[in-house]
């Protein structure tokens, strides 16, 4: 599923456009570690850590389009970091469940 | 006195490299400071170098690690001797993932001499949590001497407000601190009436020493600063407005 079709399901904007960007699965976290610890490659990572960190897990885990819950704003850091490690970032207002709703036609990420 | 309980050296992932031990030691010292303590993330391989260069400078220091706790929440285990903050980090490193730091996706981690010499690099991921709760950890702290804080708890990440909407009542902390830009007004009240005060979180030179946390002791140590907490006899710098 392609950044902007994972856009249009969760009625969001992109905060970091990557060309190419795309999910094959979702995984839903909000502690790192537990994102670290589970999360597969090519997910659609769901989760209100608006945070450099996340990037870097992002990277870690192989992971290429975050989804940012509730409308949380994407600091210059964080967005920076996403351009640089091709990790597209999309933000939408809904919560994780509904965001996980909007995207059930993706199956769950895990290892 | 007036001291800066938050600094983070080169060895912080997330650091300017040129956070050494020397320079954050002249800049605290240039500022006023009479105490500064040293803070890196889940880390107190930089304490030996940093309290060596504030003993050559004539400025008190305390020797301590920022830990990132299994809720993800940050808190800082501050301590008189170098021996006690190693000691801790052994602990907190025990209970860290057992994956190698890629330096280009967190950043390099260098242990450091007190003359700048590089030691080695950290080679465990210092930006990830450890699998110890609060109360673990902050039973581990206080066993070994320590005190034991929440760090920038107004914070939206990483903070206990951010992490568990408040701050645990098994916390069991000597004081919770304000990062550089809270609003006293807003946040004194959600202290949860602990003791408050303010560091500059510094990850670069400029930031050491611009918020601090003030006291009249008469020397500057996890004793004398836990009696100063406990009778609520600390006063915290205005906030910054702007970075």
């Amino acid at each position: 599923m392609t950044v902007d079709e994972i856009c249009a399901k969760v009625g969001g904007s992109v905060a970091v456009a990557v060309e190419g960007a795309s999910a094959e699965t979702v995984y839903v976290g909000d502690l790192l570690s537990d994102i670290m610890g589970h999360a597969g490659e090519d997910c659609a990572l769901v989760t209100i850590q608006n945070h450099l960190n996340t990037i870097a897990v992002c990277t870690l885990v192989g992971c290429s389009v975050v989804v940012i819950c509730h409308s949380r704003p994407v600091p210059p850091d964080m967005a920076d970091g996403a351009k640089r490690e091709d990790v597209a970032i999309v933000v939408t207002p809904m919560s994780q469940y509904e965001a996980a709703l909007a995207l059930s036609s993706l199956p769950p990420s895990g290892r | 006195m007036k001291f800066d309980l938050h600094i983070h050296s080169c060895l912080s992932p997330c650091a300017n490299l040129e956070m050494s031990p020397s320079e954050i030691v002249r800049r605290a010292k240039e500022a006023g400071l009479g105490g500064i303590a040293l803070t890196d993330h889940q880390s107190a391989r930089n304490t030996p170098a940093v309290a060596e260069c504030a003993r050559r400078a004539g400025i008190a220091c305390l020797c301590g690690l920022e830990v990132c706790t299994a809720e993800e929440v940050h808190t800082l285990a501050l301590f008189d001797t170098v021996e006690q903050a190693l000691a801790m980090t052994e602990w907190v490193y025990a209970a860290m993932p057992k994956r190698v730091n890629d330096p280009d996706t967190f950043g390099d981690q260098p242990v450091v001499t007190w003359d700048d010499d590089i030691v080695e690099m950290e080679w465990r991921i210092l930006a990830m949590g450890c699998r110890k709760s609060i109360p673990e950890v902050s039973g581990k702290c206080h066993e070994l001497g320590g005190m034991y804080l929440a760090a920038h708890i107004d914070r939206s990440a990483f903070s206990v407000y951010s992490q568990l909407g408040g701050i645990p009542e098994d916390g069991n902390f000597d004081a919770v601190e304000l990062s550089r830009t809270a609003d006293e007004s807003e946040w004194l009240p959600k202290a949860g009436g602990y003791a408050v005060t303010r560091s500059s979180d510094a990850h670069n030179l400029d930031d050491v020493a611009r918020v601090w946390t003030e006291a009249d002791v008469s020397e500057f140590s996890v004793a004398s600063l836990k009696a100063a907490f406990a009778a609520r006899a600390t006063r915290i710098s205005p906030r910054l407005t702007r970075f």
